[in-house]
C-alpha cells in the first residue's frame, strides 16, 4: 500500500517527457484525400455529373418561373401529364369478347355506349371525311386495379420462393464452406466456388435465359432470384458460422458429438438473429428484383408494366407504378417490425 | 476410470513447452486436483485427456485405451467436461445447454430436429434440479443466470451422460469464494454419487486442500509435487507461487470454506 502511494506521489511531481503523442492525420491522409478528390473529379466529369447538375438547375429555375425552356421540367411534365389520371377501371371493347351475354355482366360491371371518331378517304370525293362509330364498351370499376393487385401477389410469391430456395440450398452450402466446420478442403473450395459464382451472376442476366428455357413466368423469376440469393445467403451464413464463439462449439467437440450437431446446438443459436436478419433484408431485395426481372418475361408485376408500355398505355403504367411503391412501402414497415420482433 | 500420463510432453508451435515429461497415474475414483498457477499447464494437461490437445510425445492411457484419433470417439462420450468460462450457449435456455451434454448418444436426426428422448428430458429435468437451480430456470436464457449459476448448468451439462471421467478446467476461476466452494463442493458430490474420477485444475490452494484426495501441483509445465493434502507443505506452496503471494486470499477462502462446513 505504500508502494502505490509513493509511486503516486512520485508520478505527481514528474515532468512530463519530450514524447509526442501520435496525431489522427498526417501527410498519408492528406496524399490519400487528394488522390480520392482526383479520381472523384476525373470518373464525375466522365459521367456526366457537371451537365446533370447544370440541367437539374436548369429544372429548379424553370420550376420556380424563370421562363427560360428546361429539358428535364419539360420531360418530367410530360411523364406527369402521361402516367395520370391513373388507370383503375378495365375497359373492353363487347365486339372482343366471345359470346358476350348482356344480361349476365361480371359483377359491379356496366356497358357504356362510346363514340369513336375516325378519318377515313371517301373513294368517291377523295376526301378525308370523319366517321363516327357507336361502340359498347364492357366497364368493370376498379378492375384493373384488381388485376394489378393479382400481379402485385404473383410477385411476392415468386419473391417468397425465391428466398425459400435460397435458404435451403444456402444453408449446406455456409455449412461446407465455413472453414471452422472442417468439411475438407475440397468441400470448402467447390462450395465457394459456387456461392461466388451465384452471386456473380446478376437476376436480370440468368433471368434472360431462363425465360428461353422455361418460357415467359414466374418459372423463370423464382430460379432466377434463387440463384442470385443464394450467393449472397451463402456467403452471410457462413461468415457468421466462422464468427461464432468457438467455446460452446469446444464443449459439445470435447463430448463427442459430431459437426452437425455442433452446428445445430453450439452455434445456429447463436447466429440466429443475424439469419433472420440477413434472410429479411434478402427476402425485402427480392421482392424489389422481382417487379424488376418482370420486364424480361419472368411474370409478376414487371411483365405487366413491360406490356402496357411497349403498348403506349402510360395510365396503366402509373397505376402499376403508385402500386409497387405502396408495397416496397409497407413490406419495408413490416420487415423491420419482424425484426424487431425476433430479435 | 483410470488416466495413466507416460512421460507427456507438449510443445506448442511457438516454441512454449506447456509439458514437460509428465508422468503420474490417477486410480478410479479419484478427486484429483492440479494445483498451479496460471500458465503452468494445467489445462494443456486436462485438454490432453479427451483429445483437445494433442501430447507432442509421450501418452495418455484412459482405462487401459490409448488417446489417440481412432479411440477418442468412443472415449469423448464418457469424459465429461467442465469449463473455466462456462462454454455455454448464452442465447439457449438452461433446458437447451444442459441436455446438449446428451448429444453424442442423440440420433444425428433427432438432434438436428432438437427433439430429444425422453429419457434425456427426464435426466436434464433431474440434473438441474441436482445442482440447485428451481424449475422455472429450465426456460430462461443463460445469459440471464449469474456466473455462479451458469456454472451450476455447466456441472449439469457434465453430468448428462453420466460420465465415468470428469475434467474441471478451473471450474471456479471466474467465481467469487463463497460461489466456488459451492460449486466445488457440487462437482465432488455428483461424481461421488457416480463414482467418477475427476481431474479439477485449480490454482487455490485453501480449495484444493478442501476438496482434493490427490493434489498434483505443477509448475512451468513441470510436476512439483504429488500426495495427499495434508503433505502439501508452506515451502512447497512457497515454490509454486512465491513465498509472498502464496497466501494471499487465505482468509478470505479460509472464512468460505467454515461456513460451506456448516
Amino acid at each position: 500500500m505504500r508502494g502505490a502511494m509513493s509511486a503516486l506521489a512520485e508520478s505527481e511531481g514528474r515532468s512530463s517527457p519530450a514524447w509526442r503523442f501520435p496525431q489522427p492525420y498526417g501527410w498519408r491522409s492528406g496524399a490519400t484525400a487528394a488522390l480520392v478528390a482526383a479520381v472523384l473529379l476525373f470518373t464525375g466529369h466522365r459521367v456526366e455529373l457537371d451537365r446533370a447538375l447544370v440541367m437539374t438547375g436548369d429544372a429548379v429555375a424553370a420550376a420556380a418561373g424563370s421562363g427560360r425552356p428546361s429539358q428535364v421540367a419539360a420531360g418530367f411534365s410530360t411523364v406527369a401529364r402521361q402516367l395520370f389520371p391513373l388507370q383503375l377501371d378495365e375497359r373492353t371493347d363487347i365486339d372482343r369478347i366471345e359470346n358476350f351475354d348482356s344480361r349476365r355482366l361480371p359483377p359491379f360491371a356496366h356497358v357504356e355506349t362510346t363514340t369513336v371518331r375516325s378519318r377515313e378517304l371517301n373513294p368517291n370525293t377523295l376526301l378525308l371525311e370523319d366517321r363516327f362509330d357507336r361502340k359498347a364498351v364492357l366497364v368493370q370499376p376498379f378492375g384493373y386495379a384488381f388485376k394489378v393487385g393479382q400481379k402485385l401477389l404473383e410477385t411476392l410469391e415468386i419473391a417468397l420462393w425465391g428466398t425459400m430456395i435460397a435458404i435451403v440450398f444456402g444453408l449446406p452450402l455456409a455449412l461446407l464452406s465455413a472453414q471452422n466446420l472442417r468439411f475438407g478442403r475440397m468441400a470448402y473450395y467447390a462450395s465457394r466456388a459456387v456461392v461466388g459464382l451465384c452471386r456473380a451472376v446478376p437476376e436480370l442476366i440468368s433471368a434472360l435465359f431462363l425465360v428461353l428455357a422455361y418460357g415467359f413466368g414466374p418459372i423463370a423469376g423464382v430460379l432466377a432470384l434463387a440463384i442470385h440469393s443464394v450467393g449472397f445467403l451463402g456467403k452471410f451464413y457462413a461468415e457468421d458460422i466462422e464468427n461464432a464463439d468457438p467455446k460452446p462449439q469446444e464443449a459439445l467437440i470435447a463430448i463427442g458429438a459430431g459437426r452437425l450437431k455442433v452446428f445445430r446446438h453450439a452455434i445456429l443459436p447463436q447466429v440466429m438473429p443475424q439469419y433472420i436478419a440477413y434472410t429479411l433484408y434478402i427476402l425485402d431485395r427480392n421482392v424489389r428484383m422481382a417487379t424488376v426481372i418482370g420486364l424480361v418475361g419472368a411474370g409478376g408485376i414487371g411483365q405487366e408494366l413491360k406490356g402496357r408500355y411497349d403498348m403506349y398505355n402510360y395510365g396503366h403504367v402509373g397505376t402499376i407504378l403508385v402500386a409497387i411503391f405502396l408495397l416496397v412501402l409497407i413490406l419495408d414497415q413490416l420487415a423491420s417490425h419482424l425484426r424487431r420482433a425476433v430479435i | 476410470m483410470s488416466v495413466i500420463f507416460d512421460t507427456v510432453e507438449k510443445r506448442y508451435p511457438d516454441g512454449t513447452v506447456a509439458l514437460n515429461q509428465v508422468s503420474f497415474e490417477v486410480p478410479d475414483g479419484q478427486f484429483c486436483v492440479i494445483l498451479g498457477p496460471s500458465g503452468a499447464g494445467k489445462s494443456t494437461l486436462l485438454r490432453c485427456v479427451n483429445g483437445l490437445a494433442t501430447p507432442s510425445r509421450g501418452r495418455v492411457i484412459v482405462n487401459g485405451v490409448e488417446i489417440g484419433a481412432k479411440s477418442l470417439p468412443r472415449l469423448r462420450p464418457t469424459i465429461g467436461m467442465i469449463h473455466q468460462g462456462f462454454n455455454l450457449v448464452a442465447r439457449s435456455t438452461v433446458a437447451a445447454n444442459v441436455i446438449a451434454g446428451a448429444l453424442p448418444s442423440t440420433s444425428t436426426l433427432s438432434a438436428l430436429v432438437g427433439v430429444y428422448p425422453r429419457r434425456f428430458q427426464q435426466k436434464a429435468c433431474t440434473l438441474v434440479g441436482d445442482v440447485g437451480l428451481p424449475e422455472q430456470f429450465l426456460r430462461r436464457r443463460v445469459r440471464e443466470l449469474s456466473g455462479g449459476q451458469q456454472q451450476r448448468v455447466g456441472v449439469a451439462r457434465a453430468f448428462m451422460l453420466d460420465p465415468a471421467f470428469v475434467l474441471a478446467d478451473e471450474p471456479v476461476a471466474s467465481l467469487d469464494p463463497q460461489t466456488s466452494v459451492d460449486i466445488l463442493a457440487l462437482i465432488a458430490r455428483e461424481a461421488r454419487a457416480r463414482g467418477s474420477t475427476v481431474l479439477c485444475s485449480l490454482h487455490q490452494i485453501e480449495l484444493a486442500r478442501a476438496f482434493a484426495d490427490r493434489i498434483i501441483a505443477m509448475r512451468a509445465g513441470r510436476v512439483v509435487f504429488d500426495g495427499a493434502p495434508g503433505a502439501l507443505l508452506p515451502t512447497v506452496v512457497g515454490r509454486l507461487y512465491g513465498p509472498e503471494t502464496a497466501w494471499a486470499g487465505r482468509a478470505e477462502m479460509r472464512g468460505a470454506l467454515k461456513c460451506a462446513e456448516q
